[in-house]
């Protein structure tokens, strides 16, 4: 499902490697931590995941295909098959609830008629139906991430991307959305998650990619410190 | 282009032009600024065209018949004339035989009550037959003389050639004139609004980079930001042919009663006649520097 191959990335002017061979495969159907303290290169493999960074080296496989020399105008596909989650939401602030989902929906075209019947579904999935007519300022931090949960989900992603989703919440909330995504793994997709929410990653007891200054340092089931 | 998306493109860019009022106005306004100056120019422009074609029309050469020519080669040089080309194209407007008799009478009435000097010469009239001819372009004024100097039958041609070369420089100049400035003002106009656009695309950066993410093709981004500056541009330009129209025809009427517009004995395009044109290029425009203004303001945005 997403396989790296010796990846290496250097941002321009910086003298050292932001991810420095980076090699390993997520299967379909998994739900993965990628933890490591801030700048270790967590975000930096999820850009590149989603193609919105180059590798200087190596290739990106994502379901069966090579991404590293993906044409310009094909990225839009590759990003319909990924969900797409961050720690700060991103709605859009003048939108409704309802409508900041149907966007995703319009973006990639589909009828009116299954945008009604789907929007709907999502939204009762992240408990939010009796909000769709709210605004995100309207809403709680957590509530708003579920808005972003349903808006990432709706168009039934084969994978779903989160980047530091509970960064901005208080624990109680975190765990919620951490719930979510659960149950959206357990639905069958596959899940990954750039996190340094150590107390949740040793809870849940899944796979655990850990990254220091741009070195995967270690990759088992287990907890946050399991290093070794 | 599915219909699905193209209502939904068209939905959103309405919706974009009421929800930023201020900014859509804003456009507006500048491109109805641009456009009066522009259209000022342009209803300029074809009335000077216009006024010269007049003058030019009247502007005439005498073509001199030798004294001795056989009828028949006088009947056959008017359609000979008539049908002079110059580059394929027919540039004879008008031609008007003037017999003997015709120009002794025209002479007469112009001597008025000195007509004594002819006195004597009644006998034998020393006056040539003559063909008035007018042009339709006459910068080929050279050319058709050259021709008609090729007929049997032909004495002499008298022209003016001195008011024809000035009157063809005044309608070169000014041509150019307003060419440059058109020229000048579209450059203008769609720097300004490709800014405002610009200004339009900032704010909604956001809502472009999320709809990235979610895998909105760049046409599909685009779509709306094109379709707002294309309505922005027909807004315009209806507003702006209103204007138009009540400037014009107040200068118009002012202009129509000064003395000295009626002694010259032109006439002008009434705004009626001018209307589909300046409707024509103010969409044109109007469509023209919305689309062009929002395309490159989005450049930037989309190649992330």
């Amino acid at each position: 499902m997403i396989e790296f191959r010796n990846v290496s990335k250097t941002y321009d002017k910086a003298e050292n490697e932001t991810i420095h061979n980076a090699s390993f495969k997520i299967e379909k159907g998994e739900f993965v931590f990628l933890v490591g303290s801030s700048g270790s290169g967590k975000s930096t493999l999820i850009k590149l995941i989603e193609k919105e960074e180059d590798p200087t080296s190596g290739q990106i496989i994502i379901n069966g295909k090579d991404t590293t020399n993906l044409k310009q105008s094909r990225i839009p596909y590759l990003r319909r098959s990924m969900g797409v989650v961050f720690q700060d939401f991103r709605l859009l602030p003048d939108r409704t609830v309802y409508e900041n989902v149907a966007f995703a929906m319009n973006v990639v075209k589909a009828a009116p008629k299954h945008i009604r019947r789907q929007v709907p579904l999502v939204l009762a999935q992240v408990g939010l139906s009796k909000e769709a007519n709210k605004y995100p300022d309207e809403l709680s931090g957590g509530q708003q991430q579920r808005v972003a949960l349903a808006r990432a989900m709706v168009n039934n992603p084969s994978m779903l991307i989160a980047d530091e989703p509970t960064g901005n919440l208080d624990p109680n909330t975190a765990w919620d959305i951490m719930g979510i995504l659960n149950d959206i793994n357990l639905r069958g997709t596959t899940v990954v998650i750039a996190t340094h929410a150590k107390d949740i990653v040793d809870a849940m007891n899944k796979r655990v990619i850990r990254i220091d200054q741009g070195t995967i340092v270690s990759d088992k089931k287990g907890g946050y410190d399991e290093i070794k | 282009m599915r219909l699905n998306s193209l209502s939904y493109m068209l939905r959103e860019a309405f919706k974009s032009v009421f929800k930023q009022r201020k900014m859509s106005s804003a456009s507006i306004a500048i491109m109805i600024a641009t456009m009066f100056i522009f259209g000022i120019f342009f209803v300029l422009g074809e009335n000077i065209n216009f006024v010269m074609e007049q003058v030019e029309n009247k502007q005439g050469m005498r073509v001199v018949i030798k004294d001795d020519v056989e009828e028949y080669i006088l009947e056959g040089l008017k359609s000979k004339i008539q049908n002079i080309e110059i580059d394929g194209k027919k540039v004879v407007n008008t031609v008007t035989f003037i017999s003997k008799e015709e120009a002794m009478k025209s002479i007469k009435e112009r001597l008025g009550d000195k007509q004594d000097v002819l006195e004597g010469l009644d006998e034998e009239n020393f006056l040539p037959a003559s063909y008035f001819v007018t042009l339709t372009d006459l910068s080929k004024n050279q050319q058709v003389q050259d021709e008609i100097m090729k007929f049997d039958g032909i004495e002499e041609i008298s022209t003016d050639n001195d008011t024809i070369a000035k009157l063809n420089n005044i309608a070169r100049g000014i041509r150019m004139g307003t060419l440059i400035i058109l020229v000048i003002l579209v450059v203008i106009s769609i720097a300004i609004i490709a800014y405002t656009v610009k200004i339009t695309v900032y704010a909604r950066r956001k809502e472009i980079e999320i709809m990235k993410y979610v895998g909105a093709t760049n046409s599909f981004v685009r779509g709306p930001f094109i379709i707002e500056g294309l309505i922005i541009g027909i807004i315009s330009a209806a507003i702006s042919v209103i204007i138009m129209m009540l400037v014009y025809n107040g200068i118009l009427n002012s202009i129509l009663e000064s003395n000295v517009i009626q002694s010259l004995s032109v006439s002008f395009y009434t705004f009626s006649e001018l209307f589909l044109r300046v409707l024509g290029v103010y969409l044109l425009l109007g469509m023209g520097i919305g689309v062009l203004g929002s395309s490159i303001s989005m450049k930037k945005y989309l190649n992330a």
